[in-house]
């Protein structure tokens, strides 16, 4: 063991070295980009997105997320450090849509240009806004599920958590809808929050299928949620018996839609988002004029569509073409 | 006679100061050591006012936090709650701000709601007679929860007033040059360094950590010493709970998870030890600001977060294996 | 002289027990005004227990205090302390990373609004260390940085700064140098001078001749004599302590010394000993005496593979090496009995059967379960047979006395079956009735043909119980002599000087 862990204390520097060795590049412009984390499949995709434009239009992509995943303090200082370190550019997905406005604003005092992507922030100051359309993201949901049921039913929403702006549009979008379109459906809890991790939406989704034993229908706003949820549901031996749309995707997700424990994925396309981003601040950049507003669009995997290529790009992109 | 007794004396200053000399001195090399690496990995980037400004902004939060703890590690304790400390205090503050409160109200509140969790930190320990360590776990898990409770377990979004320009990197007026919580962790760092050099509560803090038998048979109330401690370390926390709410704007019961073991690690990275009677302000804040430059150096030259990760880690151990070279 | 000096401190029938354990049975103490009184008994005898009823650490159950007048009955150490009984303990109770001031001064700073003012708390130090005439000690240096020696003074000129009246040394010569030694006696004249009374607690019955004016015995929580020294007998004032004829104390147990079963040739530790050479025979006990510090445990601790071998040569039954680990120690027949038994001789919170097999489980185990009733069984049989005091095998260690704590380590040994055993200190904060107990056990182990090395600092027990002795002085182990043409003096000599030549 000893030895080991001398060869990783000398290959330490040479590591050092070789990451700073890029900042040397010639003189192509370097844009940041700025996840809220680097472990979920989601931010995998953007980054892969965010590598193919930069590659496509000789630009340097810097990916780097906040050292705590989901910490707002620890996004903040990864955005002030892309300032001092002089950037062209950043994208980045904010983790809280008030907290990061004023390392934002300091960025473009500093002649930085900033393009949001995926979440929204109380703050004018961008370039142009890159994401999914997410409240008509949760309209899809709830068209989904209202036909699902027929119109009627006991249906429950797991919330994601407060402060993030993308999942809260996709809740009320769904809200809207569901109670808008179809008055026969009786939302049975909507105030429930699954918070940050699978775990916790687990948990809370176990708590909810206790309270409400005849629930018919189920809504997750992402990822976690809907992966939390489903495993609520196999354990309570209900999955399938209830039916469930959710949002994202995963290798885990994929197999419950084909599986007939989900009947509906939303589906958003974060490799367009990433890309999108990095052509848009390119743009700028360049002096064109841009969009302020730019949608990736969304759409619904089922069982019956899941094998069509378009919709398996979104469900399993292949990344490995932009990801070393 | 007095000639003698003055040459003692002066004696006795001189070895005093050489000593805290000797004792800061790894902890500083090591200091000017990352910023000497980074200086030259990316000149034009890391040496820069600004750059400096930034660090010097992104340290204030464990700088405060490590003030308080160094008076605990001092006394041979540990305090593993101010993490969750420091977002119950922001949160308190938040709250208060969004119920229309005045600003200083809200400061005062959330910084005093902190300092009683450290009382009854120190409270516990003292009568309960549990360890700090025990103790304070129980207040990670509880201040933490009492946090998510108040908040609703959201964010509180409230008006932040200049607590906002607390923590900015363009501060008004320009001559501040930095932002005022930096200078408010310098002068606050002086003072208790100060305190912990000077004052009966230092030497007594310093007494217990180094043998609290003996302390108690002298005479030194231990139990009074340590709640003083504790809550003061509570206080610090407040302090640093408030500037994470300016740096913020809003209230987060889940930020500063894990920030605790920053701050020990910037405490005994400076010198502390966690067996008690060794530890100085001046090194915990040079601790903290050799891992807030780290990381800000790691992040300027595109370092892996992992690498990172595993970099701050062997310092740490790095930091206590030289420690016990230089007390052979 | 005699009878002029008033009574500072008076003490009449103090009891004290601690459960069914009567550890002060009826002391009486009378100590007066500027003498130094020397309390003398064997470990157990309830020197330690009258000293914390006097420090004020146990309350006691009956008798009477009295100092200088007026009833004494300190609620807790730091009360003592305030009406002027100061201890020294055996481990010095100073904080080591604080300065000789700040230790001097602890718990009575001088001090404005909360901030220290040094320049007073300077002058008073220095005041003290003057008067000791110990004026060379720094006050500015850490308590850590300085020689036990100098520690020593740390603490009289704390007690000098706090306004002792009575001083209390438990042992303050066992981690102190020669040189030391007498500085130390040097100071005990000067607090005489001032009045003060120092109580002088020690079992090194020369310097008590030497130090003190007057001596009270204590045996089994009892006083049972007491005198004015010089003027007794040293064999008189033994049998006073030990309550029996000497020759009941080491019981004579005929042992023939056999082949040689552990040859050590220039043995050099990290850091002590510096050279080490001797030959053990089986059925010979050798003694080893010298100093505290002198290296004798780092002997042992070299040839059990605890500490470190720099040189020399290991030869345990024809096999030679130049230091292995306690394992293989182990395995080659040899066994270490800690002298810090609460340290690291036994697993106090563990049972008498788990501390007796636990170098040894297998045995007992099958596929990682042990089993429960062959460990008992085997540990009932070393119950018995070294007459362990316990309610049975499974009774924690820590429950037991002194005495059944070191029988039960000694069991461990024997149940591991090593022919050599490296017994440090065994009698140590063990009762009378137990020590003789424990030389008769070595008396047989060594006619059963086991190989003996005994190291105590109690010069009596290795007189009385080895077939040769050797002295350890700084490091090197001198030449060994059979015991019979050594004396008390001789040995204390040559461990404080070294080879007499």
């Amino acid at each position: 063991m000893k030895p080991s862990v001398l060869r990783f204390l000398a290959v330490l520097p040479l590591l050092l070295l070789a990451a700073c060795g890029d900042d040397g590049a010639g003189g192509k412009r370097r844009i940041a980009v700025i996840p809220k984390g680097t472990t979920h499949e989601f931010w995998k995709s953007i980054h892969a997105g965010a590598n193919k434009a930069g590659a496509e239009l000789g630009v340097e992509i810097i990916w780097k997320g906040p050292q705590k995943e989901d910490d707002r303090d620890d996004q903040i200082k990864v955005v002030e450090d892309f300032i001092s370190r002089g950037v062209d550019g950043i994208v980045v997905a904010p983790l809280d849509d008030k907290a990061l406005a004023p390392p934002l604003s300091d960025a473009v005092r500093e002649g930085i240009p900033v393009v949001i992507c995926d979440s929204g922030v109380e703050w004018d100051g961008h370039v142009s806004f890159v994401a999914t359309d997410n409240y008509r993201g949760g309209v899809l949901a709830a068209e989904r599920l209202g036909t699902l049921l027929g119109g009627n039913g006991k249906v429950v929403m797991l919330r994601y958590q407060e402060g993030s702006a993308s999942t809260m549009a996709r809740e009320a979008g769904f809200l809207a809808t569901v109670t808008g379109k179809f008055p026969g459906i009786d939302v049975v809890s909507s105030n429930q929050y699954g918070g940050a991790t699978t775990e916790s939406s687990y948990k809370r989704g176990e708590a909810l299928l206790t309270a409400f034993p005849g629930v018919e229908g189920i809504f997750c706003p992402n990822e976690s949620t809907t992966f939390g949820m489903l495993r609520a549901l196999q354990d309570a031996g209900r999955a399938g018996k209830v039916r469930f749309v959710g949002f994202d995707s995963s290798e885990k997700l994929m197999q419950a839609l084909g599986s007939g424990e989900l009947d509906g994925l939303v589906l958003q396309n974060p490799f367009l988002m990433g890309e999108l981003s990095v052509r848009v601040l390119v743009d700028h950049l360049e002096g064109r004029s841009v969009e302020r507003r730019i949608d990736t669009g969304a759409r619904v995997a089922t069982r019956e569509n899941m094998d069509e290529p378009d919709v398996k790009a979104l469900l399993a992109p292949d990344l490995s073409a932009w990801l070393k | 006679m007095m000639a003698a007794a003055k040459q003692t004396a002066g004696e006795a200053r001189r070895g005093r100061r050489a000593r805290r000399v000797l004792a800061l001195l790894g902890p500083f090399l090591g200091l000017l050591l990352v910023v000497g690496l980074f200086s030259l990995l990316a000149p034009e980037s890391f040496l820069s006012a600004y750059n400096f400004k930034t660090v010097a902004t992104q340290t204030v939060i464990v700088g405060l936090g490590a003030v308080g703890m160094t008076f605990v590690i001092v006394s041979g304790g540990i305090d593993l709650s101010v993490g969750s400390v420091i977002a119950l205090a922001s949160v308190v503050t938040a709250l208060l701000l969004r119920d229309g409160r005045a600003p200083v109200l809200a400061v005062l509140a959330g910084v005093c709601t902190a300092g009683l969790c450290g009382l009854v930190n120190g409270l516990l320990i003292t009568r309960l007679r549990i360890v700090p360590f025990i103790v304070t776990l129980g207040m990670l898990g509880m201040a933490r929860g009492f946090a998510k409770y108040l908040a609703g377990e959201q964010k509180i979004d409230a008006p932040a007033y200049w607590l906002a320009d607390l923590m900015t990197k363009s501060p008004q007026p320009g001559w501040l040059l930095v932002a005022p919580g930096v200078w408010g962790m310098f002068l606050l760092a002086l003072f208790m360094g100060l305190v912990l050099r000077a004052t009966v509560l230092g030497t007594h803090a310093f007494a217990i950590g180094s043998n609290e038998d003996t302390a108690r048979l002298c005479g030194v109330p231990v139990a009074q010493n340590k709640v003083v401690i504790y809550a003061l370390c509570g206080l610090f926390a407040g302090l640093a709970g408030v500037m994470q709410f300016g740096r913020l704007t809003v209230g987060d019961p889940t930020t500063a998870i894990g920030k605790e073991l920053d701050i020990i690690a910037a405490v005994v990275i400076g010198g502390g030890s966690l067996a008690g009677g060794e530890g100085s302000i001046l090194g915990a804040m040079i601790g903290a600001f050799l891992m807030s430059f780290l990381a800000n150096g790691c992040n300027l030259t595109g370092v892996p977060n992992y690498v990172q990760e595993i970099i701050i880690g062997a310092i740490i151990v790095a930091a206590v294996a030289v420690d016990r070279l230089r007390h052979r | 002289m005699s009878g002029a000096a008033p009574v500072l401190l008076c003490m009449r029938g103090v009891k004290k027990s601690f459960g069914a354990v009567t550890a002060l049975d009826g002391v009486d103490l009378e100590v007066r005004q500027g003498e130094v009184h020397a309390l003398i008994g064997e470990n157990g005898a309830g020197k330690s227990t009258l000293m914390k009823v006097l420090s004020g650490a146990h309350a006691p159950d009956a008798g009477t205090m009295e100092l200088a007048g007026a009833p004494f009955r300190p609620r807790n150490p730091s009360d003592a302390r305030g009406r002027g009984v100061a201890m020294i303990y055996q481990e010095l109770t100073l904080a080591p990373h604080l300065t000789v001031e700040e230790n001097v001064m602890l718990g009575r700073e001088a001090a404005r609004c909360g901030f220290l003012r040094r320049r007073p708390m300077r002058a008073a130090v220095a005041e003290a260390l003057r008067a000791l005439d110990q004026a060379e000690i720094p006050p500015g240096r850490k308590v850590a940085d300085l020689g036990p020696g100098a520690r020593q003074m740390v603490e009289v000129a704390r007690a000098l700064v706090g306004e002792a009246r009575v001083i209390v040394m438990d042992e303050p010569t066992s981690s102190l140098s020669r040189q030391d030694s007498e500085r130390l006696f040097a100071v005990i004249e000067k607090l005489k001078e001032r009045g003060l009374a120092v109580i002088y607690i020690s079992h090194f019955l020369e310097e008590v001749n030497r130090v003190a004016g007057r001596f009270t015995v204590l045996r089994d929580g009892r006083t049972v004599g007491g005198g004015a020294l010089p003027g007794v007998a040293v064999a008189e004032i033994i049998e006073l302590m030990v309550g029996r004829k000497l020759e009941e104390v080491f019981p004579a147990i005929p042992h023939e010394p056999g082949e040689v079963l552990l040859r050590v040739q220039g043995l050099e530790g990290e850091p002590l000993p510096l050279a080490a050479g001797f030959e053990l025979r089986r059925g010979e006990i050798l003694g080893i005496a010298g100093l505290v510090g002198a290296g004798r445990t780092e002997m042992l601790r070299a040839l059990f593979g605890l500490n470190q071998v720099i040189a020399g040569r290991i030869t345990i039954g024809g096999a030679e090496d130049g230091g292995a680990p306690p394992r293989r120690r182990l395995a080659q027949g040899v066994g270490l009995l800690s002298e810090s038994r609460k340290e690291e001789g036994l697993a106090l919170n563990l049972s008498v059967a788990v501390n007796a097999t636990l170098s040894c489980l297998a045995p007992f185990a099958r596929l990682g379960w042990l089993r429960r009733t062959r460990q008992a069984r085997a540990a009932s049989r070393w119950i018995e047979r070294l007459g362990i005091r316990c309610r049975g095998p499974w009774q924690p260690v820590s429950e037991l006395s002194g005495g059944n704590q070191q029988k039960t380590a000694l069991a461990r040994l024997l149940h591991h079956d090593v022919d050599v055993l490296l017994l440090d200190e065994p009698t140590r904060g063990i009762d009378v009735g137990s020590k003789t107990e424990v030389y008769r056990l070595m008396g047989e182990l060594a006619a059963a043909g086991k190989a003996i090395l005994f190291v105590s600092s109690y010069v009596p027990e290795l007189l009385g119980v080895c077939d040769r002795i050797a002295v350890m002085h700084r490091g090197r182990l001198l030449k060994p002599r059979p015991a019979r043409e050594w004396s008390d003096s001789a040995i204390l000599d040559e461990a404080a000087r070294g080879a007499a030549g």
